[in-house]
């Protein structure tokens, strides 16, 4: 085998790229894995142990990294404390056309499985049938019970904490034990339940609040609640690449990782039918390397991997690779969050918390579900927490001296804040596609964006900031704000569905095994292949996904049809 | 390096024996960080005037007095406020900060003396009532003494003695504990 000859490449090692590079190597695979950025090794995060103190300007963004990355600081995610993760936006271009697109990037090893939310849940069978029900987009290709065994799978290795509720739009999973509520919270789920039928629970998060149950990540501890995840955890606490597949999938002996690796471009061979490798350029040297496999993992972000499937055109695939549908770089989709909503709680002046809580609570999805009949299509969740205020509540206050020194040794009061979360429907018109006059310092073409909310959405927004001022009033909560704002897709991070997977070929990219169906050996299981958005974060369906499509590549390999 | 060993230790306490390398690494490199950087510094000033600073330096130290616990001098405020405007603020809001320190300096002369020279209690007033003059107003965008606030409480509430002295910070709290009496708080203040 020469030396660059593999069983499989991974492309990316993100959420999904580290899943099939564990899967992959677990299963003997040689495998050679790509990311286009630096690499990161578990304990490698230069401020996770940082205090407050440590961090520079307050831990407030300075106006040179605004310059340097104005989208990614725009969106207001990045701090000093995180903002090394995060891309510079100069560096690595993209055209955003009609309407602004929120892409929030993190080009190193491990991708945005370090910056996450954590929040993992499961799509439920209601997800899984509505595209088909509805006659929206095209069906979706996989049942609940053929991808359970998946989300259990992954479930399990990465270490959810969460409580099982027995609600059918939100299926139960293997649980460490969940986070508690705070005293506001345990209330407000009361209220909820007695006064509007609505159920709260803590939110299902892939922090370890105990040990996990298996021996499979000695590098892992448990979540020490600093709630400073997004640094990068030094215990493992929380579920990355970095922490837990990568580690696996090194210790098998058969995983080559390769950073600085820029991937634009997959080798087709029309004699045989099949892709054999990927070209690459090196991001530090601009050398360019063939690599070659017998099975390709595009794990590089929906956009991402549908941007190199279209810089990859040959005479069999003159539109992009696989593209015989013309459904590739269609079809994005991303949860719309156009606003948030808070109010003051009185009361509860005796009830604390201690430590810090990485997670919050959740209100699953109650629109559309069962009896519940409305205009528009699907649903939202609510994401949300209460706690005291902090010293901030003194910004606006006109005390000073001894009067503030005194009252601010006082806990403050409590406050609740909730964001929804809302399926965004397929739409075809909402696409991503390549610029060929425009280039990248690599020389490489550039990616334009263009998406945006639709009908549907819009009328779901009403519901969305009601429905929170009803929720926040059936308290007796007080000072309700809601706040809906125009939504700039791609602002929750979870942009998906460039390459559907579908049972017609016709109409969709993939097969339900993540296999794009022109080319059986290249998969795809980023979020590429997600055929409608729920209103779930997605990244759990990305680890059991690609878990999957491992598991049937090798199978496939086998019996000697890749 | 005993103090490493101690961190080191406590750690390993923390994880139920077993630091992991990474883990390890992690914490002497936060360690050495922080010894890394002097204990006191008097660094130019990189967007205020001298005279600015004076001024800006008074007003959170009357925000913020010596106590019980460190004024806003102590924890270092005054320099830090200087290179946040510096290196955080956008031009437009630095001329907004610029017109409106000259605004309350003319403001207080018209009260006889310059800010500076006046008493201290007349300097308190006068912060005072700018103040609520402001917090009256228009907030949007904001007005100089309510910047010069902010600007306050963040570099106190983001300096060791700030933190360290009123509220209840762990850098490993090891455990959260969702709904207790917040009698179980030795400071029932929250960093976060």
């Amino acid at each position: 085998m020469d030396t660059n000859s593999f069983d499989a490449i991974v492309v990316g090692s993100g959420m999904s790229g580290g899943w099939a590079a564990k899967e992959l190597t677990e299963k003997g695979l040689k495998t050679l894995v790509l990311d286009r950025g630096r690499m990161v090794k578990h304990g490698e995060y230069p401020t996770a142990t940082k205090d407050p103190w440590d961090l520079p300007y307050g831990n407030r963004i300075t106006q040179d990294i605004r310059r340097r990355k104005p989208i990614q600081t725009r969106t207001g995610y990045p701090t000093p404390a995180n903002e090394h993760w995060f891309v510079d936006d100069i560096e690595h271009p993209y055209v955003e056309d009609e309407n602004k697109f929120d892409w929030l990037r993190g080009y190193h090893v491990g991708g945005r499985s370090l910056m996450w939310a954590r929040q993992s849940y499961r799509l439920s069978p209601m997800d899984l049938e509505a595209n088909a029900k509805e006659g929206v987009g095209i069906p979706w290709p996989v049942t609940y019970d053929e991808i359970a065994p998946w989300y259990d799978k992954a479930e399990i290795f990465a270490g959810i904490a969460g409580s099982k509720e027995g609600l059918p739009q939100l299926p139960d999973g293997h649980y460490l034990p969940p986070h508690d509520l705070n005293c506001v919270e345990q209330d407000f789920k009361k209220v909820l339940a007695d006064k509007l039928g609505r159920k709260l629970i803590i939110g299902r998060c892939a922090n370890l609040t105990a040990p996990l149950t298996h021996n499979e990540s000695p590098q892992r501890g448990t979540c020490q609640a600093r709630n400073m995840c997004i640094r990068g955890c030094p215990y493992g606490g929380y579920f990355s690449s970095v922490s837990a597949t990568l580690p696996s999938a090194e210790r098998t002996g058969n995983m080559t990782l390769l950073p600085n690796q820029i991937v634009y471009e997959l080798i087709y061979d029309e004699k045989k039918g099949r892709a054999t490798g990927v070209r690459v350029i090196d991001a530090e040297t601009r050398k360019q390397t063939d690599y070659f496999a017998k099975i390709v993992f595009m794990c590089a972000s929906a956009l991402g991997s549908a941007y190199i499937l279209m810089n990859s055109k040959s005479s069999r695939f003159p539109n992009g690779f696989g593209n015989d549908s013309g459904e590739l770089g269609h079809n994005i989709m991303d949860h719309n969050k156009p606003g948030n909503s808070t109010a003051s709680v009185d009361g509860y002046l005796d009830a604390a918390y201690t430590g810090r809580r990485p997670n919050g609570f959740y209100i699953p999805r109650y629109r559309n579900v069962g009896k519940d009949k409305r205009d528009y299509l699907r649903g939202f969740g609510y994401q949300g927490r209460a706690q005291r205020a902090n010293w901030s509540r003194f910004n606006d206050s006109a005390l000073i001296g001894d009067e503030l020194k005194k009252a601010m040794k006082e806990a403050g009061p409590w406050s609740l804040g909730m964001s929804a979360f809302a399926e965004i429907l397929p739409y075809h018109d909402n696409r991503a596609w390549l610029d060929a006059e425009k280039k990248d310092k690599f020389g490489l073409p550039m990616l334009v964006v263009n998406a945006v909310v639709r009908e549907n959405e819009r009328k779901m927004e009403k519901d969305m900031v009601n429905d929170a001022a009803e929720m926040l009033e059936a308290a007796g909560y007080k000072n309700v704000v809601v706040k809906s704002d125009s939504f700039n897709v791609g602002n929750s991070i979870h942009e998906m569905g460039t390459a559907r997977m579908g049972a017609d070929p016709k109409k969709s990219v993939l097969n339900k095994f993540n296999q794009v169906h022109a080319c059986k050996n290249v998969f795809v299981t980023d979020g590429s292949f997600m055929v409608s958005s729920a209103c779930q974060n997605p990244s759990l369906s990305y680890m059991a996904f690609t878990a999957r499509a491992a598991d049937h590549a090798v199978s496939e390999l086998k019996k000697g049809n890749l | 390096m005993i103090q490493r060993r101690e961190i080191l230790r406590r750690a390993a306490w923390l994880l139920g024996g077993a630091v992991s390398a990474p883990a390890a690494l992690a914490i002497l490199q936060g360690c050495s960080a922080k010894e890394s950087v002097p204990a006191a510094m008097a660094p130019a000033l990189k967007f205020l005037k001298a005279d600015q600073f004076a001024v800006i330096a008074e007003i959170a130290e009357i925000m913020l007095p010596k106590t019980d616990t460190s004024g806003a001098k102590d924890a270092g405020v005054p320099a830090f406020i200087d290179v946040v405007l510096d290196a955080v603020y956008d031009p437009e809001s630095k001329d907004r900060f610029n017109a409106g320190y000259a605004e309350f300096e003319t403001a207080a002369k018209a009260g006889g003396k310059p800010f500076l020279e006046q008493e201290p209690a007349a300097r308190a007033a006068f912060v005072k009532t700018s103040l609520e003059t402001a917090l009256a107003g228009d907030r949007n965008p904001r007005p100089f003494i309510l910047m010069t606030r902010e600007l306050a409480l963040l570099g106190y509430f983001t300096s060791q003695p700030g933190i360290t002295q009123n509220m209840t910070y762990e850098a490993v709290p090891t455990v959260y504990h969702g709904c207790v009496p917040i009698s179980q708080m030795k400071m029932p203040v929250y960093w976060e």
